[in-house]
């Protein structure tokens, strides 16, 4: 009953979540810096506005080599990396048979899609 | 490109200065964004709050893998502070500009006293909760289950309630909250100081994706200004990391107290102006 938060059935959970934080967050600060270069490239101004994101438009800005691409996806995907700690960490609790800890994390995960439905609803 | 330079490094010395001083540096983003470049508070927020996602991102990664930050402890209280900052990016558009100025010229101000605090405390030995006897009535899974070997958590329902207050706190006014986090878990929880900073550090992360998704669907999440911010937040933040151990940081706290505070005067000013 009074084993430490630090036992993991099976794979040792702290460090898949570990690793997956690290890199997602690299490669999300690449994608921004490469953004970042190529608005330097086509002297925009940081302070004009930028486009809002588009997501049908990220990828056609990527082969174009726009900054906007770059920078949403980067976004994108350093947003998304903390949600899919979550979605690692509950699918390490349910191979561990921790219901609790599996009912905790799916409940975050309750709270992200309604941060996104809210989100939407209210704009 | 001057200004993206500007930035960068803007977003560089709020990194520095969090990490040295163990802050998220979104409490230096957001003076920095609407004092210095004169956007709208609410972009300045949206900003930040990548940043803190950035800051989280590098440090926690690490903290995991040394087995520091508590994995069970974090998801179990980021439930809360998700919600509370499900709360507060809902309640931010409701508020007036003027009275979210006014409350970080609040927080500013409470940082600055926890900053002193934290100074006068600075040298002696690192405060050790170490594991009692079982306590009748309390909650035998959470106290249980999200113990560390060296101590046992306490009073998880007042650690929750806090929590809440962390994320409504993030969501409003743009920063990690671990300035509210990390007294909760380690004078009320009983965590072992470095456990609960670094458990904080895990839990911005999603506690402040919460809050960046409400304002990425309201359209504040200015792109070009948040890229070159958060990279130089990550730069600043990194050589931070790297560096802490060699800094006296006395001094360096002490010149950040002055900062908060001139810049709690000039958010003031701003507000009733």
């Amino acid at each position: 009953m009074t084993a430490g938060p630090h036992r993991s059935p099976g794979a040792d959970l702290d460090r898949t979540v570990g690793r997956l934080l690290t890199i997602g967050t690299n490669a999300a600060v690449l994608l921004l810096a490469i953004g970042c270069v190529l608005m330097f490239a086509y002297r925009l101004d940081p302070l004009a506005g930028g486009p809002p994101l588009e997501p049908g438009l990220i990828i056609d800005d990527i082969t174009h080599l726009q900054p906007a691409g770059f920078i949403w996806l980067g976004l994108l995907v350093l947003l998304a990396t903390p949600v899919m700690r979550v979605v690692v960490s509950l699918r390490g609790f349910i191979i561990g048979r921790e219901r609790t800890m599996s009912i905790v994390a799916a409940l975050i995960l309750v709270v992200i899609a309604l941060s996104i439905v809210l989100g939407r609803a209210e704009s | 490109m001057l200004v993206g330079l500007w930035l960068i490094t803007g977003g560089a010395a709020a990194g520095l200065f969090g990490s040295l001083l163990g802050l998220g540096g979104g409490v230096l983003i957001v003076p920095l964004l609407t004092l210095v470049f004169n956007l709208p508070l609410l972009t300045a927020v949206g900003v930040s709050l990548v940043c803190v996602i950035v800051t989280s991102g590098a440090s926690a990664g690490v903290f995991l893998e040394r087995h520091v930050a508590n994995l069970r402890l974090g998801m179990t209280l980021e439930l809360f502070t998700a919600t509370g900052a499900l709360l507060g990016g809902l309640v931010a558009f409701l508020l007036p500009e003027k009275a979210l100025e006014i409350l970080f010229s609040g927080l500013l101000i409470y940082t600055s006293i926890t900053m002193l605090r934290r100074g006068r405390a600075a040298g002696g030995p690192e405060e050790e909760t170490v594991v009692d006897e079982e306590v009748p009535g309390e909650d035998q899974f959470f106290d249980a289950s999200l113990s560390g070997p060296t101590y046992r958590v306490k009073r998880v329902p007042a650690g929750a309630l806090g929590s809440v207050g962390a994320g409504v706190v993030s969501a409003l006014l743009g920063i990690g909250g671990g300035i509210v986090k990390v007294p909760v878990m380690h004078l009320v929880m009983g965590v072992p100081l470095r456990v609960a900073t670094a458990t904080s550090n895990l839990m911005m992360g999603i506690t402040a994706s919460a809050g960046a998704i409400i304002y990425l669907s309201r359209g504040l999440i200015d792109p070009f200004v948040t890229a070159p911010t958060a990279l130089g937040v990550f730069v600043g933040a990194s050589i931070g990391s790297r560096v802490a151990h060699r800094i006296d940081v006395r001094i360096l706290r002490a010149l950040f107290v002055a900062i908060l505070l001139y810049t709690a005067f000039q958010m003031l000013l701003r507000a009733f102006s």
